[in-house]
């Protein structure tokens, strides 16, 4: 009955020059945990799978965006290990070009809910998706022009990172902590002219998971 | 959010290796590394992108007359535990 909540976060916008990259990232103690990664990189080169602490990372996607000669991915690991441990990217090839990177971990979520992604169109793109009670919404955002903002729901300007992958990228945008009532929500992403992209996933809390204590009871008298 | 200083050197003959080194929220540090790396492993990678790709050109040229550089641009939420310390000058780095 209650909202994920962000306990850490992670940004960088690094050129690997190899192929991998890798960072130490802090997964402090607290239950029902979520480790989520949303990466942007030049199409040339794919992702090849993600791990936290050694474990295997579940790709929830990866997307050409050909129109922007970019590649954009989404991973999250349940029940991360926890303690300051090594998250790598790992790439089919050396990748010479930047890559936009945003980390982020949970507590008191019940993983990933619904997704939805719409490659570019005329900005500002608004997009629906449908959520659980008690959900948040993530947003990232890829354009040839600066991102100007990123609304989730529509009409409340979210805060995110800004990368340049040779393209422009806003990333880790998320919707209030409060977390959102059941129903379809309007996300919009805009930049300052042309195009651009707008994908969303859901964040679940606690209300969304499935309950395992409220089955039916039967009792056989004999 | 902190920013973390990554020591940028050669690996092998031909791969980046990052090293994060230590954090800091001086804006005039994080500016003059980034300064500092634009203007060199920032304007090399920019300028051979495609020739590294297919290996026309070698990053080791780079490092030829640099031994490493560091770039300040990834920011943490919680630099606890990461065994870090605290850069208030950047000639402790």
């Amino acid at each position: 009955m209650s909202a994920p909540v962000s306990v850490n976060t992670y940004n960088a916008n690094p050129t690997p020059g190899n192929n991998f990259y890798q960072f130490s990232f802090n997964v402090a103690s607290g239950s029902n945990r979520l480790l989520i990664l949303q990466l942007t990189m030049a199409n040339t080169v794919g992702y090849s799978g993600c791990t936290y602490d050694g474990v295997a990372m579940t790709q929830l996607h990866s997307t050409n965006r050909g129109g922007l000669s970019q590649r954009m991915a989404f991973f999250y690991l349940q029940n991360p290990n926890t303690g300051n441990n090594t998250l790598r990217i790992n790439f089919g090839n050396n990748q010479w070009n930047p890559i936009s990177i945003h980390a982020r971990y949970f507590t008191g979520s019940g993983g990933i809910g619904n997704e939805g992604r719409t490659g570019a169109q005329s900005t500002p793109n608004t997009q629906s998706l449908t959520v659980s009670q008690d959900s948040r919404i993530m947003g990232t955002a890829c354009s040839v022009n600066s991102i100007s903002t990123i609304q989730i729901p529509q009409g409340d300007n979210r805060t995110f990172a800004t990368h340049n992958t040779n393209r422009q990228v806003g990333t880790g945008a998320i919707s209030a902590s409060s977390g959102l009532s059941a129903g379809t929500y309007n996300i919009r992403t805009s930049s300052t002219s042309g195009s651009v992209t707008n994908d969303r996933v859901e964040i679940l809390g606690l209300a969304s998971t499935p309950s395992t204590d409220d089955a039916d009871f039967f009792m056989i008298l004999e | 959010m902190v920013t973390i200083i990554s020591k940028i050197e050669l690996e092998g003959t031909d791969n980046l290796k990052y090293t994060d080194v230590g954090y800091t929220d001086d804006q005039a540090i994080i500016n003059q590394i980034n300064e500092d790396y634009d203007a060199t492993l920032g304007k090399f990678l920019g300028e051979n992108r495609t020739k590294l790709e297919i290996g026309e050109v070698s990053v080791s040229t780079f490092f030829e007359s640099t031994s490493y550089v560091n770039e300040a641009r990834a920011t943490v939420e919680d630099v606890s535990d990461l065994g870090l310390t605290e850069i208030t000058n950047i000639n402790e780095l």
